[in-house]
Protein backbone atom coordinates (compact mmCIF):
# COMPACT_ATOMS: atom_id res chain seq x y z
CA UNK A 1 0.00 0.00 0.00
CA UNK A 2 1.25 3.63 -0.89
CA UNK A 3 2.04 6.08 1.90
CA UNK A 4 0.76 9.30 2.00
CA UNK A 5 2.63 12.26 2.63
CA UNK A 6 1.61 15.91 2.80
CA UNK A 7 3.94 19.31 2.99
CA UNK A 8 4.35 19.20 7.07
CA UNK A 9 6.61 15.66 6.28
CA UNK A 10 8.65 16.81 3.69
CA UNK A 11 11.52 18.82 5.74
CA UNK A 12 11.35 15.41 8.00
CA UNK A 13 11.87 13.10 5.21
CA UNK A 14 14.69 15.36 3.04
CA UNK A 15 16.46 14.67 6.24
CA UNK A 16 15.75 10.89 7.52
CA UNK A 17 13.08 9.53 5.23
CA UNK A 18 12.77 5.80 4.22
CA UNK A 19 12.56 5.50 0.81
CA UNK A 20 8.91 4.57 0.81
CA UNK A 21 8.05 8.18 2.30
CA UNK A 22 10.38 9.84 -0.17
CA UNK A 23 7.73 7.83 -2.83
CA UNK A 24 5.02 9.54 -0.73
CA UNK A 25 6.68 12.75 -1.45
CA UNK A 26 7.22 12.69 -5.29
CA UNK A 27 3.56 11.48 -5.43
CA UNK A 28 2.54 14.36 -3.36
CA UNK A 29 5.03 16.90 -5.39
CA UNK A 30 3.13 16.03 -8.30
CA UNK A 31 -0.03 17.90 -7.12
CA UNK A 32 1.63 20.69 -4.80
CA UNK A 33 3.90 22.93 -6.76
CA UNK A 34 5.53 24.02 -3.29
CA UNK A 35 6.50 20.94 -2.61
CA UNK A 36 7.75 20.12 -6.37
CA UNK A 37 9.76 23.10 -5.75
CA UNK A 38 11.50 22.26 -2.56
CA UNK A 39 12.29 19.05 -4.30
CA UNK A 40 13.78 19.74 -7.43
CA UNK A 41 15.81 22.46 -5.07
CA UNK A 42 17.02 19.93 -3.23
CA UNK A 43 17.42 17.17 -5.19
CA UNK A 44 19.71 20.25 -7.21
CA UNK A 45 22.37 20.52 -4.60
CA UNK A 46 23.22 16.85 -5.08
CA UNK A 47 23.76 17.46 -9.12
CA UNK A 48 25.51 19.81 -8.19
CA UNK A 49 27.71 18.49 -5.97
CA UNK A 50 29.17 16.15 -8.77
CA UNK A 51 30.41 19.14 -10.18
CA UNK A 52 32.75 18.73 -7.05
CA UNK A 53 34.06 15.42 -8.51
CA UNK A 54 37.24 14.89 -10.25
CA UNK A 55 38.94 11.40 -10.45
CA UNK A 56 41.02 12.11 -13.51
CA UNK A 57 44.01 9.94 -12.86
CA UNK A 58 47.61 11.40 -12.04
CA UNK A 59 50.25 8.92 -13.71
CA UNK A 60 52.98 10.43 -11.50
CA UNK A 61 50.67 9.70 -8.53
CA UNK A 62 50.67 6.34 -7.38
CA UNK A 63 54.80 5.65 -7.92
CA UNK A 64 55.51 8.22 -5.62
CA UNK A 65 53.06 6.89 -2.78
CA UNK A 66 55.07 2.95 -3.72
CA UNK A 67 58.19 4.55 -3.49
CA UNK A 68 57.50 6.14 -0.46
CA UNK A 69 56.08 3.43 1.13
CA UNK A 70 59.30 1.20 -0.06
CA UNK A 71 61.53 3.48 1.76
CA UNK A 72 59.02 3.17 4.78
CA UNK A 73 59.23 -0.78 4.56
CA UNK A 74 63.17 -0.51 4.73
CA UNK A 75 63.16 1.90 7.70
CA UNK A 76 60.25 -0.75 9.40
CA UNK A 77 62.78 -3.61 8.73
CA UNK A 78 65.49 -2.33 10.37
CA UNK A 79 63.44 -0.54 13.46
CA UNK A 80 62.64 -4.45 13.72
CA UNK A 81 66.21 -5.45 13.52
CA UNK A 82 67.31 -3.31 15.99
CA UNK A 83 64.77 -4.05 18.37
CA UNK A 84 65.38 -7.85 17.94
CA UNK A 85 68.68 -7.44 19.81
CA UNK A 86 66.52 -6.49 22.90
CA UNK A 87 63.97 -9.38 22.61
CA UNK A 88 65.07 -11.43 25.02
CA UNK A 89 64.68 -8.69 27.76
CA UNK A 90 60.88 -8.72 28.31
CA UNK A 91 61.84 -12.64 29.46
CA UNK A 92 63.86 -11.60 32.03
CA UNK A 93 62.46 -11.03 35.38
CA UNK A 94 62.53 -7.16 36.61
CA UNK A 95 64.67 -7.54 39.46
CA UNK A 96 67.62 -9.32 36.80
CA UNK A 97 67.13 -6.49 34.75
CA UNK A 98 67.49 -4.07 37.77
CA UNK A 99 70.68 -6.03 39.20
CA UNK A 100 71.99 -5.84 35.42
CA UNK A 101 71.46 -1.90 35.10
CA UNK A 102 73.31 -1.55 38.87
CA UNK A 103 76.01 -3.99 37.81
CA UNK A 104 76.34 -2.20 34.35
CA UNK A 105 76.55 1.06 35.79
CA UNK A 106 78.53 -0.09 38.63
CA UNK A 107 81.41 -0.89 36.28
CA UNK A 108 81.35 1.83 34.20
CA UNK A 109 81.93 4.17 37.30
CA UNK A 110 84.66 1.66 38.39
CA UNK A 111 86.19 2.13 35.06
CA UNK A 112 86.30 5.86 34.37
CA UNK A 113 87.48 6.03 37.97
CA UNK A 114 91.00 4.11 36.73
CA UNK A 115 90.65 5.59 33.72
CA UNK A 116 90.83 9.15 35.11
CA UNK A 117 93.73 8.16 37.81
CA UNK A 118 95.63 6.33 35.23
CA UNK A 119 95.44 8.81 32.13
CA UNK A 120 98.78 8.76 30.62
CA UNK A 121 98.22 11.93 29.17
CA UNK A 122 96.39 13.80 32.57
CA UNK A 123 98.41 16.99 33.35
CA UNK A 124 100.28 17.08 36.80
CA UNK A 125 99.39 18.48 39.42
CA UNK A 126 101.11 21.44 39.13
CA UNK A 127 100.22 23.12 42.23
CA UNK A 128 103.23 21.31 44.54
CA UNK A 129 101.74 23.44 47.56
CA UNK A 130 99.23 20.65 48.14
CA UNK A 131 100.85 17.50 49.57
CA UNK A 132 99.67 14.20 48.77
CA UNK A 133 98.99 11.42 51.77
CA UNK A 134 102.13 9.69 51.51
CA UNK A 135 104.54 12.78 51.29
CA UNK A 136 102.43 14.29 54.13
CA UNK A 137 102.55 10.88 56.29
CA UNK A 138 107.00 10.97 55.83
CA UNK A 139 106.92 14.77 56.52
CA UNK A 140 104.78 14.32 59.37
CA UNK A 141 107.23 11.56 60.89
CA UNK A 142 110.60 13.81 59.87
CA UNK A 143 108.99 16.54 61.69
CA UNK A 144 108.34 14.64 65.17
CA UNK A 145 111.58 13.23 65.17
CA UNK A 146 113.01 16.70 64.67
CA UNK A 147 111.23 18.48 67.02
CA UNK A 148 111.82 15.63 69.40
CA UNK A 149 115.69 16.37 68.90
CA UNK A 150 115.43 20.41 69.28
CA UNK A 151 113.54 19.56 72.45
CA UNK A 152 116.28 17.48 73.67
CA UNK A 153 118.21 20.41 73.08
CA UNK A 154 116.47 22.92 74.30
CA UNK A 155 116.05 20.67 78.11
CA UNK A 156 120.21 21.41 78.08
CA UNK A 157 120.21 24.94 77.72
CA UNK A 158 117.04 25.67 79.84
CA UNK A 159 119.43 26.35 82.79
CA UNK A 160 121.03 29.12 81.39
CA UNK A 161 118.14 30.55 79.40
CA UNK A 162 116.00 30.72 82.56
CA UNK A 163 118.53 32.41 84.41
CA UNK A 164 120.37 34.28 81.71
CA UNK A 165 124.18 34.70 82.97
CA UNK A 166 124.45 37.77 80.05
CA UNK A 167 122.68 40.04 78.46
CA UNK A 168 123.44 37.77 75.43
CA UNK A 169 121.39 35.15 76.87
CA UNK A 170 118.81 37.04 77.86
CA UNK A 171 118.22 38.06 73.86
CA UNK A 172 118.74 34.28 73.29
CA UNK A 173 116.03 33.74 75.57
CA UNK A 174 113.56 36.66 74.05
CA UNK A 175 114.60 35.32 70.59
CA UNK A 176 113.70 31.64 71.39
CA UNK A 177 110.36 32.96 73.13
CA UNK A 178 109.58 34.53 69.46
CA UNK A 179 110.32 31.50 67.87
CA UNK A 180 108.09 29.33 69.61
CA UNK A 181 105.43 31.88 69.44
CA UNK A 182 106.32 31.67 65.57
CA UNK A 183 106.42 27.41 65.74
CA UNK A 184 103.08 27.78 67.67
CA UNK A 185 101.29 29.37 65.18
CA UNK A 186 102.31 27.56 62.16
CA UNK A 187 101.40 24.17 63.54
CA UNK A 188 98.11 25.55 64.59
CA UNK A 189 98.07 26.43 60.57
CA UNK A 190 99.24 23.42 59.55
CA UNK A 191 97.10 21.86 61.93
CA UNK A 192 94.23 22.67 59.66
CA UNK A 193 95.68 22.41 56.23
CA UNK A 194 97.87 19.70 56.73
CA UNK A 195 98.40 19.27 53.45
CA UNK A 196 99.76 22.58 52.60
CA UNK A 197 103.41 22.41 52.13
CA UNK A 198 104.31 25.91 52.45
CA UNK A 199 103.55 25.83 55.93
CA UNK A 200 105.50 22.76 55.95
CA UNK A 201 108.62 24.92 54.87
CA UNK A 202 108.12 27.71 57.08
CA UNK A 203 107.70 25.85 59.97
CA UNK A 204 111.05 23.78 59.19
CA UNK A 205 112.64 27.45 58.69
CA UNK A 206 111.56 28.42 62.36
CA UNK A 207 112.67 25.33 63.62
CA UNK A 208 116.02 25.30 62.16
CA UNK A 209 116.36 29.14 63.24
CA UNK A 210 115.23 28.10 66.79
CA UNK A 211 117.90 24.69 66.69
CA UNK A 212 120.70 27.30 65.47
CA UNK A 213 119.86 29.67 68.31
CA UNK A 214 120.15 26.92 70.82
CA UNK A 215 123.48 25.71 69.91
CA UNK A 216 124.81 29.38 69.78
CA UNK A 217 123.44 29.05 73.07
CA UNK A 218 124.98 26.24 73.89
CA UNK A 219 128.17 27.52 72.15
CA UNK A 220 127.92 30.65 74.76
CA UNK A 221 127.92 28.32 77.49
CA UNK A 222 130.77 26.36 76.40
CA UNK A 223 132.75 30.15 76.49
CA UNK B 1 11.94 24.06 -18.07
CA UNK B 2 11.08 24.89 -14.40
CA UNK B 3 13.25 26.95 -12.01
CA UNK B 4 15.61 25.21 -9.45
CA UNK B 5 14.94 28.13 -7.02
CA UNK B 6 18.71 28.62 -6.61
CA UNK B 7 20.75 31.23 -8.41
CA UNK B 8 22.89 29.20 -9.83
CA UNK B 9 23.78 29.95 -13.37
CA UNK B 10 23.40 26.29 -14.84
CA UNK B 11 19.95 25.94 -13.66
CA UNK B 12 18.37 25.94 -17.23
CA UNK B 13 20.76 23.15 -17.54
CA UNK B 14 20.87 21.01 -15.00
CA UNK B 15 18.04 19.03 -15.23
CA UNK B 16 20.25 17.42 -18.58
CA UNK B 17 22.63 16.26 -16.06
CA UNK B 18 21.52 12.39 -15.72
CA UNK B 19 21.41 11.66 -11.90
CA UNK B 20 23.60 8.56 -11.39
CA UNK B 21 23.20 8.36 -7.43
CA UNK B 22 19.12 8.83 -7.42
CA UNK B 23 19.22 5.72 -6.22
CA UNK B 24 21.50 6.14 -2.83
CA UNK B 25 21.55 10.13 -2.69
CA UNK B 26 18.06 9.59 -1.46
CA UNK B 27 18.05 7.31 1.21
CA UNK B 28 18.84 3.65 -0.16
CA UNK B 29 20.51 2.26 2.93
CA UNK B 30 17.55 0.53 4.14
CA UNK B 31 17.96 -2.80 2.62
CA UNK B 32 15.41 -5.61 3.19
CA UNK B 33 16.06 -9.22 3.18
CA UNK B 34 19.83 -8.82 4.01
CA UNK B 35 22.74 -7.26 2.09
CA UNK B 36 23.30 -7.24 -1.31
CA UNK B 37 25.58 -9.41 -3.13
CA UNK B 38 27.45 -6.36 -4.29
CA UNK B 39 28.03 -5.78 0.03
CA UNK B 40 28.98 -9.38 0.38
CA UNK B 41 31.67 -8.69 -2.16
CA UNK B 42 32.71 -5.01 -0.64
CA UNK B 43 33.33 -6.85 2.77
CA UNK B 44 35.46 -9.75 1.03
CA UNK B 45 37.30 -7.26 -0.76
CA UNK B 46 38.05 -4.75 2.21
CA UNK B 47 38.68 -8.00 4.29
CA UNK B 48 41.29 -9.09 0.92
CA UNK B 49 42.62 -5.01 1.54
CA UNK B 50 43.64 -5.69 5.29
CA UNK B 51 45.23 -8.45 5.14
CA UNK B 52 47.34 -8.30 2.17
CA UNK B 53 48.56 -4.09 3.77
CA UNK B 54 49.22 -6.42 6.98
CA UNK B 55 51.69 -9.03 5.20
CA UNK B 56 53.42 -5.74 3.87
CA UNK B 57 52.01 -6.67 0.32
CA UNK B 58 52.51 -3.63 -1.99
CA UNK B 59 50.30 -5.19 -4.16
CA UNK B 60 47.47 -4.86 -2.15
CA UNK B 61 48.82 -0.88 -1.37
CA UNK B 62 48.24 -0.30 -4.93
CA UNK B 63 45.21 -2.21 -5.21
CA UNK B 64 43.59 -0.46 -2.42
CA UNK B 65 45.06 3.10 -4.18
CA UNK B 66 43.36 1.52 -7.67
CA UNK B 67 39.86 1.54 -5.96
CA UNK B 68 40.21 4.15 -3.73
CA UNK B 69 43.42 6.68 -4.79
CA UNK B 70 40.81 9.24 -6.97
CA UNK B 71 38.46 9.31 -4.66
CA UNK B 72 41.23 9.85 -1.87
CA UNK B 73 42.46 12.29 -3.75
CA UNK B 74 39.31 14.21 -4.64
CA UNK B 75 38.48 13.89 -0.86
CA UNK B 76 41.40 15.54 0.11
CA UNK B 77 41.78 18.03 -2.64
CA UNK B 78 38.04 19.36 -1.50
CA UNK B 79 38.75 19.37 2.16
CA UNK B 80 42.34 21.32 1.89
CA UNK B 81 41.31 23.06 -1.31
CA UNK B 82 44.35 22.68 -3.83
CA UNK B 83 46.02 19.31 -5.48
CA UNK B 84 49.92 19.72 -3.81
CA UNK B 85 48.29 19.04 -0.33
CA UNK B 86 45.77 16.62 -1.37
CA UNK B 87 48.56 14.56 -2.68
CA UNK B 88 50.87 15.03 0.00
CA UNK B 89 47.63 14.34 2.46
CA UNK B 90 46.75 10.86 0.42
CA UNK B 91 50.40 9.86 0.28
CA UNK B 92 50.71 10.48 4.35
CA UNK B 93 47.86 8.74 4.43
CA UNK B 94 49.22 5.66 3.01
CA UNK B 95 52.07 5.75 5.07
CA UNK B 96 49.75 6.33 8.37
CA UNK B 97 47.93 2.75 7.30
CA UNK B 98 51.65 0.93 6.34
CA UNK B 99 52.70 1.70 9.98
CA UNK B 100 49.54 1.30 12.28
CA UNK B 101 48.05 -1.38 10.28
CA UNK B 102 48.87 -3.74 13.33
CA UNK B 103 46.72 -1.71 15.35
CA UNK B 104 43.77 -2.49 13.28
CA UNK B 105 41.54 -4.33 14.45
CA UNK B 106 38.65 -4.60 12.37
CA UNK B 107 36.10 -2.55 14.64
CA UNK B 108 35.31 -0.68 11.30
CA UNK B 109 36.13 -1.50 7.87
CA UNK B 110 39.09 -0.97 6.45
CA UNK B 111 38.31 1.14 4.17
CA UNK B 112 36.75 3.17 6.63
CA UNK B 113 39.53 3.30 9.04
CA UNK B 114 41.63 4.52 5.66
CA UNK B 115 39.39 7.62 5.03
CA UNK B 116 39.14 8.22 9.11
CA UNK B 117 43.16 8.31 8.76
CA UNK B 118 42.92 10.29 5.88
CA UNK B 119 40.63 13.18 6.71
CA UNK B 120 42.48 13.31 9.93
CA UNK B 121 45.56 13.84 8.16
CA UNK B 122 43.43 16.61 6.45
CA UNK B 123 42.69 18.09 9.05
CA UNK B 124 46.31 18.38 10.48
CA UNK B 125 47.47 19.57 7.39
CA UNK B 126 44.92 22.43 8.19
CA UNK B 127 45.84 22.94 11.04
CA UNK B 128 49.46 22.98 10.44
CA UNK B 129 48.80 25.38 7.56
CA UNK B 130 46.09 27.83 9.99
CA UNK B 131 49.87 27.93 12.37
CA UNK B 132 51.42 29.38 9.58
CA UNK B 133 48.99 31.60 8.54
CA UNK B 134 49.29 33.24 12.06
CA UNK B 135 52.71 33.02 12.26
CA UNK B 136 52.56 34.80 9.06
CA UNK B 137 49.60 37.50 10.33
CA UNK B 138 47.85 36.10 7.82
CA UNK B 139 44.28 36.26 9.40
CA UNK B 140 42.18 34.71 6.67
CA UNK B 141 40.86 32.07 8.41
CA UNK B 142 40.66 27.99 8.37
CA UNK B 143 38.50 27.86 5.10
CA UNK B 144 40.13 26.18 2.61
CA UNK B 145 41.31 28.35 -0.62
CA UNK B 146 40.31 26.79 -3.63
CA UNK B 147 43.02 26.63 -6.51
CA UNK B 148 41.46 26.44 -10.28
CA UNK B 149 40.92 23.01 -11.73
CA UNK B 150 40.34 21.62 -14.81
CA UNK B 151 37.21 23.30 -16.55
CA UNK B 152 34.20 20.59 -15.98
CA UNK B 153 30.59 20.25 -17.11
CA UNK B 154 29.47 23.25 -15.08
CA UNK B 155 32.27 25.41 -13.71
CA UNK B 156 30.53 28.36 -12.70
CA UNK B 157 27.97 25.99 -11.00
CA UNK B 158 30.97 24.00 -9.18
CA UNK B 159 32.66 27.60 -8.22
CA UNK B 160 29.60 28.90 -6.52
CA UNK B 161 29.00 25.63 -4.86
CA UNK B 162 33.07 26.01 -3.43
CA UNK B 163 32.22 29.57 -2.20
CA UNK B 164 28.56 28.09 -0.30
CA UNK B 165 30.66 25.11 1.15
CA UNK B 166 33.52 27.70 2.48
CA UNK B 167 30.53 28.94 4.60
CA UNK B 168 29.71 26.05 6.29
CA UNK B 169 30.44 24.28 9.58
CA UNK B 170 33.46 21.71 9.01
CA UNK B 171 31.32 19.19 10.09
CA UNK B 172 28.66 20.55 7.71
CA UNK B 173 31.09 20.72 5.11
CA UNK B 174 33.27 17.24 5.76
CA UNK B 175 29.39 15.51 5.68
CA UNK B 176 28.22 17.10 2.57
CA UNK B 177 31.80 16.44 0.92
CA UNK B 178 31.57 12.46 2.08
CA UNK B 179 27.90 12.18 1.16
CA UNK B 180 26.87 14.33 -1.69
CA UNK B 181 30.28 14.24 -3.75
CA UNK B 182 31.79 10.87 -3.01
CA UNK B 183 28.70 9.08 -2.41
CA UNK B 184 29.21 7.51 1.11
CA UNK B 185 26.59 6.24 3.09
CA UNK B 186 25.77 7.54 6.40
CA UNK B 187 26.83 4.45 8.36
CA UNK B 188 30.54 4.61 6.42
CA UNK B 189 30.69 8.67 7.32
CA UNK B 190 29.72 7.99 10.77
CA UNK B 191 32.86 5.86 11.55
CA UNK B 192 34.87 8.03 9.58
CA UNK B 193 33.66 10.89 11.43
CA UNK B 194 33.10 9.32 14.65
CA UNK B 195 29.85 10.22 14.77
CA UNK B 196 26.72 8.34 14.64
CA UNK B 197 24.52 8.08 11.72
CA UNK B 198 21.96 10.03 12.93
CA UNK B 199 24.54 12.59 13.61
CA UNK B 200 25.58 12.59 10.38
CA UNK B 201 21.97 12.65 8.85
CA UNK B 202 21.00 15.51 10.30
CA UNK B 203 24.33 17.12 9.63
CA UNK B 204 24.07 16.56 6.23
CA UNK B 205 19.96 18.25 6.44
CA UNK B 206 21.67 21.16 8.08
CA UNK B 207 24.65 21.71 5.44
CA UNK B 208 21.84 21.49 2.53
CA UNK B 209 19.46 23.66 4.35
CA UNK B 210 22.31 26.47 4.70
CA UNK B 211 23.43 25.72 1.23
CA UNK B 212 19.97 26.23 -0.21
CA UNK B 213 19.72 29.60 1.87
CA UNK B 214 23.01 30.66 0.43
CA UNK B 215 22.36 29.69 -3.33
CA UNK B 216 19.04 30.80 -3.18
CA UNK B 217 18.27 33.58 -4.71
CA UNK B 218 16.83 36.81 -2.94
CA UNK B 219 12.89 36.55 -2.88
CA UNK B 220 12.30 39.74 -5.29
CA UNK B 221 14.93 38.43 -8.24
CA UNK B 222 13.43 35.23 -8.41
CA UNK B 223 9.67 36.67 -8.36
CA UNK B 224 11.59 39.13 -11.53
CA UNK B 225 12.56 35.47 -13.09
CA UNK B 226 9.16 34.24 -13.00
Amino acid sequence: MMMNATCKDRERIFEDGTPGEWAALEAHSANCPVCAEELKAWKSLSVAAQEMRDYTDSPSFWPRIERALAEEAVRKTQRAERRSWLSFLPSVPLSWQTAVAGAFVLVLTISAGWIYVHWPNRPEQHDKSLLKSAALENVEHAEAVYVQAIDRLAEETRPQLENPATPLLANYHEKLVVLDSAIADLRAQAGLNPSNAQLRHQLLAVYQEKQQTLEEVLEARKQ
Amino acid sequence: MGTMGLALPWKARIASVPRQRETRVEPSEHYAGGPKPTIVDAITEDAALAAGCRAGNLQTYERLYSIHGARMRNLARNLLGNLGDAEDAVQETFLKVQRSIASFRGQSSFVTWTYRILINTCYDARRSRLRKKEVANDDSGETPRLEPRAPGAHPSLRMALERALATLTKHQRDVFLLYEVEGFRHAEIAGMLEITETASKNTLFQAKKNLRLILEPPRSSAAEAR
